[in-house]
C-alpha cells in the first residue's frame, strides 16, 4: 500500500528577516505548503551543520535555511557564514547518499511574503518529485 | 521664588524614521514620549522604499523592528490620526492641544485580520500607493502597516455619508468597529518638543514641460518606488500602462530645481538606486540618466555609482529637458553639455522632483513659535552652533522638516535633538 | 525538575478556531510528558485573556507555559509579561505560531490541524529544556574618552562634561582646534570660524570636568562598554604613561588632506604658487594673500576634485569651500580674477545653492572642465583643460589653489585595531549601520563623529557630535547599571578545545581567549546573541542561551514527524 507522499520539510528561519517574511505571507493570506515546519532562530548563522544533518538523519525530506539578504544581516555578517556552511553542507549531504538539492538556502526579507510563499511551494514540489528521504526506510536513530 | 515646572515628558511630532528614532532613544532613558502622527500608521516616507542606497538594504525590514519596538514600548504614547493645534508655554513647561481624529476601529480589539476590507463596497485610489492601486473606505494604507489596524475614511464611507451600510462591522468577529467613536481634543504637558514632520515633493503641475499627468508612462520617483515594491500595487512588476515591459527608461534629475532654488541632495543617489531596481526586474533594459551635476558625496556613494555604470547606464548631462509623446514612445528633447539640441526616445520616464516642505509647515511653525526659512523649511537658530536648535528654546527640528537630506543625516539629527534635551537641566535655555 | 506545563490554545476569534480543529490539538497534546493542563481560550492577548492565564498559572501551580497562538513577533513580549506577573521566569515560556504560519496559509483544515499539532508538540518539547534566565546588571563608568581635539571632539566634550561625568580629551598635537582653527570663516554664512573655535577651546580649558591631554596618544584600549581601560602616552612629559578608566570612547580624529604631490598634472611642490586649500586657508588667516615673490596675485584658479579619482569618492565640502575662497579673495583683493575649475558642482542642501548664486560677478567664473594639466609659463602658471564642448582650452594665472580630497588621518588604522571596528573601503571608521546607526560602531560603547566617519561640513560635524552625546546620555547614565542582552552565548570551559575558531567568527569581538586556561570566554555584556560561534564551534562547547541544541532539537523532532 502506498500512501501519498507528504514531504516533511524543516525550515530554519531567522527572526529578523525570513521569519518576518513568512509571517507576512500569512498576514497576506497567501497559500503556502504546510509541509514546511518553521523553526525560529535569531540568525541564520545559528544553524549548526549538526542540526541540518540531524534533521536529515531523523528523516527530514528537505531542509530550508532562510536568512536576510547579503548586506542586511541584523548581526552584520551572520548570513555570510550561513552561506559558507551551506556550501560545505551540500557536499556532506551528498556524501550521506542524499540528493544535495534536499538542502536549500534562500534569502527572504521581511517584506517578501510572496517570495517566501514561492520559495516554499517550489521547494515542496521539488521534494515531492525527489521522493521521500531514503533514510526513512532505514532504522531510525 | 521660581516654581516653574520642569516637565520631563517629550512631544515628538511625526512618526517617520526621525520621530521613531528620537522616541525610542528618549524612552530608553526613561522619558515618557507622546508621539503624534497625522496618518494612521508609523514609518513616514522610508517605508515607501523597497530598498535604500548604497547597500540596497530592504527598507521595510530595516524599519519594521523599530516600529514594532515602538508599538510595544510602554513609555511611548502613540497618537495616530492626530495633529498639534496649539502650543503655549516655554521650555520645561509646554501646554499642547492636540486634535485626534477618530479611527472608528478599536485599537485593542482589532487583531489585524483584514476581514473588514472585502465586504466594503467603496473603491478609492490609494494615496500611499501614489494612486496606482485602490483601497476601500475602511483600510490600512499598505501591506505590513504598523500599527496593523485599519481606519475609516469618513469622507467616502457610505455609513458616514448617511447611507445604511454596516458591512465592515458585520464582518468583524472582534467587535472592533465602532461607528460611535468621537474625535478627541487632548491636552498634554511636556517639557520639550521635537518636530520631525518630514517632507513633500515638488508639485509637477508647475513644471508642465515634463509631461507628468499628460503623457502615459511618465512616473515620479515615488511612483516607481511603489511599482518596484514587493508589497506594492503590482507586487514589484515594472510595466507600462499598456501592460508591456519597458525596454528603455529615462530618469530625469533636478525636476523643479529651477523653481525651488536648491539641490535636494538625495536624488542623484536614488536615481542610481533606480538603475538597480530596473536592471533587477528587466535585465536588458536600456537606462539613461539626464542630469546637470552628479551630486554623490559620501565615502561609499561613488563606488555605488561606478557599479551602476558598469551595468551600461548612459549618463547624459542635459539642460532644458522637455518630454513629449512620439507615437508609442516618449521623446526627450534637451541641450547637451556643449549646448547642442538633441533628442532621445524611450518607453518610460521617471522624474526626480525636488524635496519641498510639507504644505502645512508654515502653519505648524506659527503654532510652535518657530521660524521658517526662505524655502519654507523649519529654520535653525544658528547653523554654526546647532542644526536642530530653533529660535524657540525647547523646540527642536530634525530630518527633512529642517531641509532635504538622506536617512543617515536625519537619524543623526534625531539623536542630536535627544542629546540636547537630555543635557538640559531645569529648562535651561539653549 | 518537577515540571508542570500549562498549554493554552488561542482561538483568535475565528482566525484560528475556524481554520484549525483545536479540540484535536488538545487531544493530541494532553497526554504528553509533564503537561498538567490544556485549555482553549477565545483571545489570549486581550486583557481578559491575560488575566485568565495568570489565574491559571497560579491555580495549577504551572512551572512552564506554552501558548499556541499568533507569531512571537506579535505577542512574545505580551505573554512573557504574563509569566512575570504570575511569578514564573519569563523564559520558561514558548509561543507556538499556529496563526500566521499555520492557520492563515492554507484552507485545508486537516492540513492546518496536523501542522498545529506538530507546532504545539514542538513547543511543549522545547519548553522542557528551557532554563530560567535572569536580567543582568553591571556597574558602569560614566566617564568618556574623546580622542581628537577638533570641532567634533570639542563639541562632544563640552556637551557631555558635568560634575557626575568626567571627559578626557586627547589630542596628538599640542594645540586643540583640528583643521577648523585655520579657517577665517565658514560657509555658507561667512561667519567667523577661527575666533569661534578659539572661544570654544577656552571653554574647554576652563571646564573643570574636562581634562585635556595634549601631545598625547592612545597606546592601548582594553575592556568593554561601561568598563574600558585606556593607556595613554604623554609625549610632552617624557612619554609618561597614564591609565584612564572610562565607560565610552569617542573617535573624533577627523580627516587630513590628500597629498597631491604624486599627481604630476597639478605640479604641486614642483611649480611655485601651486598650493593646497589648507595652505591657502592659513595664508588667508594670516591676513595677507601673496605669491612666493611677495607680490599680490592678480589671477587665481581654484581646482576642485583633486585626487577624487584616486580616492574613489567625493569629499562633499570642497566645492563649497572653493566658493568660499572666491569670497576670501574678492574681499581682500577686489580686482582679482578668480576661476573655479570643477567636474561636478556639489552644492546639496537648502542653503548652498544660494551661496553659489551670490558668489558670481565680474571676474568670477565657474567652468566645468576635464583633463587638467598645469605647467610653468614665464612668471605665471598655464592651465590646459578640456571644456564642456570638449574643446582644448587654456588659461594663465598667477596662483593655483588645489582642493584635494579628504582622507582618514594616519592613526585611524591603529585606533580601529584597538577598538575592533572596521574601516570601510575608503579607510574611514565604519559606522554601525549606514542608515540607522551613523555615530555608533559595531563595538558597543565606541562612537565616531565628524570627519573620522566621513568628510563633512562643520555644521554636520556638530550635528554628529550632538548625536553622540544623545547616544551616550541614553546608554551610559551616571549611577545607572547597564542591562545587557540575556540570550547570550556561553562557552563551557570543560568542552572548549582552545581552537579559537569562535574568536574569528564573532562580528562584535566579544570572545576573548584566556591564555592561562587556554579556553575561549564570551563577554556576556557585549554578546548580541546571534549564535554564530555556536554553529562554528567544533567541540560543542559554545551554547546559545534560549537557543540551545537540545531546545532546537525538540522542535526538529516534531517537524519531521
Amino acid at each position: 500500500m502506498t500512501e501519498k507522499f507528504e514531504p516533511r520539510i524543516v525550515g530554519f528561519l531567522c527572526n529578523w528577516c525570513s521569519y518576518a517574511g513568512a509571517d507576512l505571507a500569512g498576514t497576506s493570506k497567501l497559500k503556502v505548503s504546510s509541509s514546511l515546519t518553521p523553526i525560529r532562530v535569531m540568525c541564520s548563522s545559528r544553524v549548526d551543520p549538526v542540526l541540518v544533518l540531524t534533521a536529515f538523519l531523523r528523516g527530514a525530506d528537505g531542509v530550508l535555511i532562510a536568512g536576510c539578504h547579503p548586506g542586511d544581516c541584523h548581526y552584520d555578517e551572520g548570513n555570510y557564514y550561513a552561506r559558507r556552511r551551506f556550501a560545505v553542507l551540500k557536499k556532506v549531504v551528498e556524501g550521506l547518499g542524499l540528493e544535495a538539492d534536499r538542502l536549500r538556502l534562500s534569502w527572504v526579507s521581511a517584506s517578501e511574503g510572496q517570495r517566501f510563499a514561492d520559495v516554499v511551494n517550489e521547494f515542496n514540489e521539488k521534494i515531492k518529485k525527489m521522493g521521500p528521504n531514503p533514510m526513512n526506510k532505514k532504522s531510525s536513530l | 521664588m521660581n516654581d516653574k515646572k520642569n516637565n520631563s515628558d517629550i512631544l515628538v511630532i511625526g512618526a517617520g524614521i526621525s520621530g521613531i528614532e528620537a522616541s525610542l532613544m528618549l524612552s530608553k532613558s526613561g522619558r515618557k514620549v507622546h508621539l503624534v502622527e497625522k496618518t494612521s500608521i508609523t514609518g513616514g516616507s522610508v517605508i515607501k522604499f523597497e530598498e535604500v542606497f548604497s547597500n540596497m538594504e530592504c527598507s521595510t525590514c530595516m524599519v519594521a523592528p523599530l516600529q514594532q519596538e515602538l508599538l510595544q514600548d510602554k513609555n511611548i504614547n502613540l497618537l495616530t490620526l492626530a495633529e498639534v493645534k496649539d502650543v503655549k508655554g516655554s521650555f520645561g513647561d509646554f501646554k499642547v492641544k492636540i486634535n485626534k481624529k477618530a479611527r472608528y476601529v478599536d485599537m485593542v480589539n482589532c487583531i489585524g485580520c483584514n476581514a473588514c476590507f472585502e465586504p466594503c463596497p467603496v473603491n478609492l485610489k490609494n494615496d500611499f500607493e501614489e494612486g496606482l492601486s485602490e483601497r476601500k473606505a475602511i483600510y490600512v494604507p499598505c501591506s505590513g502597516a504598523l500599527p496593523n489596524v485599519p481606519m475609516i475614511d469618513t469622507e467616502n464611507c457610505l455609513h458616514f455619508k448617511g447611507k445604511d451600510c454596516k458591512a465592515c462591522q458585520e464582518a468583524c468577529m472582534f467587535e472592533a468597529i465602532d461607528f460611535g467613536q468621537k474625535d478627541e481634543q487632548i491636552e498634554l504637558n511636556v517639557g520639550a518638543i521635537i518636530v520631525s514632520t518630514g517632507f513633500s515633493t515638488f508639485d509637477l503641475k508647475n513644471t508642465p514641460q515634463y509631461g507628468y499627468g499628460k503623457i502615459d508612462d511618465v512616473y515620479t520617483a515615488f511612483e516607481l518606488e511603489r511599482l518596484y515594491a514587493s508589497n506594492g500595487p503590482t507586487e514589484g512588476k515594472i510595466l507600462l500602462k499598456s501592460g508591456k515591459t519597458p525596454k528603455s527608461v529615462a530618469i530625469i534629475h533636478c525636476v523643479g530645481r529651477d523653481k525651488t532654488g536648491y539641490c535636494s541632495s538625495v536624488c542623484c543617489m536614488y536615481s542610481l538606486k533606480f538603475n538597480h531596481y530596473l536592471k533587477s526586474k528587466i535585465p536588458e533594459v536600456d537606462i539613461s540618466e539626464f542630469y546637470t551635476d552628479l551630486v554623490i558625496p559620501g565615502k561609499s556613494h561613488q563606488k555605488f555609482y561606478e557599479k551602476m555604470r558598469e551595468k551600461g547606464t548612459k549618463m547624459i548631462r542635459a539642460k532644458d529637458a522637455e518630454v513629449t509623446k512620439q507615437g508609442q514612445k516618449i521623446a526627450i528633447k534637451y541641450a547637451d553639455g556643449s549646448g547642442k539640441k538633441t533628442s532621445n526616445t524611450v518607453d518610460m520616464v521617471v522624474l526626480t522632483p525636488s524635496i519641498v516642505p510639507k504644505t502645512d509647515a508654515s502653519d505648524l511653525a506659527k503654532i510652535l513659535g518657530i521660524t521658517v526659512d526662505d524655502y519654507g523649511f523649519f529654520k535653525e537658530k544658528d547653523k554654526n552652533v546647532s542644526s536642530v536648535v530653533t529660535t524657540k528654546p525647547g523646540v527642536f527640528i530634525v530630518g527633512c522638516s529642517h531641509g532635504p537630506k538622506n536617512i543617515q543625516s536625519s537619524v543623526s539629527q534625531a539623536s542630536a535633538a535627544v542629546g540636547k534635551i537630555l543635557s538640559s537641566k531645569e529648562g535651561r535655555l539653549e | 525538575m518537577n515540571r508542570k506545563i500549562g498549554v493554552y490554545i488561542c482561538e483568535c476569534g475565528p482566525n484560528i478556531a475556524e481554520k484549525v480543529d483545536i479540540d484535536r490539538v488538545i487531544e493530541a497534546v494532553s497526554s504528553l510528558d509533564d503537561v498538567a493542563v490544556v485549555e482553549r481560550y477565545k483571545l489570549l492577548c486581550s486583557e481578559d485573556g491575560k488575566k485568565f492565564l495568570v489565574e491559571q498559572i497560579k491555580k495549577h501551580g504551572i512551572t512552564h507555559l506554552v501558548v499556541a497562538a499568533c507569531s512571537p513577533r506579535e505577542h512574545l513580549k505580551t505573554f512573557m509579561e504574563v509569566c512575570e506577573n504570575a511569578g514564573i521566569n519569563p523564559y520558561l515560556f514558548q509561543l507556538a505560531n499556529i496563526r500566521e504560519q499555520c492557520a492563515w496559509i492554507t484552507d485545508d483544515k486537516d492540513e492546518a490541524t496536523k501542522k498545529a499539532i506538530r507546532l504545539t508538540k514542538a513547543a511543549i518539547g522545547r519548553v522542557h529544556y528551557h532554563a530560567s534566565l535572569d536580567k543582568k546588571q553591571i556597574e558602569s563608568n560614566p566617564d568618556v574618552l574623546v580622542i581628537g581635539g577638533g570641532v567634533a571632539g570639542i563639541e562632544v566634550s563640552l556637551q557631555l562634561a558635568s560634575p557626575d561625568r568626567k571627559v578626557y580629551l586627547i589630542e596628538k598635537d599640542s594645540l586643540l582646534g583640528g583643521l577648523a582653527k585655520n579657517f577665517e570663516k565658514t560657509f555658507p554664512d561667512m561667519q567667523p570660524c577661527s575666533n569661534f573655535i578659539q572661544q570654544k577651546i577656552e571653554d574647554v580649558q576652563k571646564n573643570n570636568n574636562i581634562e585635556v591631554l595634549a601631545d598625547s596618544e592612545v597606546e592601548e584600549i582594553l575592556g568593554f562598554f561601561g568598563n574600558f581601560e585606556v593607556t595613554v602616552k604623554k609625549k610632552a612629559e617624557d612619554n609618561c604613561i597614564v591609565n584612564l578608566d572610562v565607560g565610552a570612547i569617542v573617535l573624533a580624529t577627523g580627516s587630513t588632506l590628500f597629498d597631491p604631490k604624486d599627481l604630476s598634472q597639478y605640479g604641486y611642490q614642483k611649480l611655485e604658487n601651486v598650493i593646497t586649500s589648507l595652505e591657502f586657508e592659513k595664508m588667508n588667516l594670516s591676513g595677507k594673500i601673496s605669491l612666493k615673490n611677495g607680490k599680490t596675485p592678480k589671477s587665481v584658479a581654484i581646482i576642485h576634485c583633486v585626487g577624487r579619482d584616486e580616492k574613489g569618492y567625493c569629499s562633499e565640502i570642497c566645492c563649497m569651500y572653493s566658493i568660499k575662497f572666491v569670497r576670501y579673495l574678492k574681499d581682500k583683493i577686489p580686482g582679482i580674477n578668480v576661476s573655479n575649475l570643477y567636474s561636478d558642482l556639489c552644492i546639496p542642501g537648502k542653503s548652498y545653492q544660494q551661496f553659489y548664486e551670490k558668489t558670481q560677478g565680474k571676474n568670477i567664473s565657474f567652468t566645468r572642465v576635464a583633463d587638467i594639466k598645469i605647467t610653468k609659463k614665464g612668471n605665471q602658471l598655464n592651465i590646459e583643460f578640456k571644456d564642456e564642448k570638449v574643446n582644448k582650452n587654456n588659461m594663465s594665472v598667477d596662483m593655483v589653489i588645489l582642493s584635494p580630497a579628504l582622507e582618514p588621518t594616519s592613526d585611524t588604522s591603529r585606533l580601529a585595531g584597538f577598538t575592533r571596528i572596521s574601516q570601510g573601503n575608503a579607510g574611514f571608521f565604519s559606522e554601525g549601520h549606514e542608515k540607522l546607526k551613523p555615530v555608533s560602531t559595531s563595538t558597543e560603547g565606541v562612537f565616531i563623529a565628524g570627519c573620522s566617519q566621513s568628510p563633512k561640513s562643520i555644521a554636520d560635524t556638530i550635528t554628529q557630535a550632538e548625536a553622540v552625546t544623545g547616544k551616550i546620555f541614553t546608554s551610559l547614565v551616571p549611577g545607572k547599571k547597564i542591562e545587557p542582552e540575556v540570550k547570550v552565548s556561553h562557552i563551557s570551559e570543560a568542552l572548549c578545545i582552545g581552537c579559537k575558531t569562535c574568536l574569528d567568527v564573532c562580528s562584535y569581538g566579544c570572545i576573548n581567549f584566556d591564555e592561562a586556561k587556554k579556553v575561549s570566554v564570551v563577554n556576556e555584556v557585549i554578546c548580541r546573541g546571534c549564535g554564530n560561534c555556536v554553529a562554528a564551534c567544533p567541540s560543542g562547547a559554545a551554547a546559545l542561551k534560549h537557543f540551545t541544541f537540545n531546545q532546537i532539537y525538540q522542535e526538529l523532532k516534531e517537524a519531521v514527524q
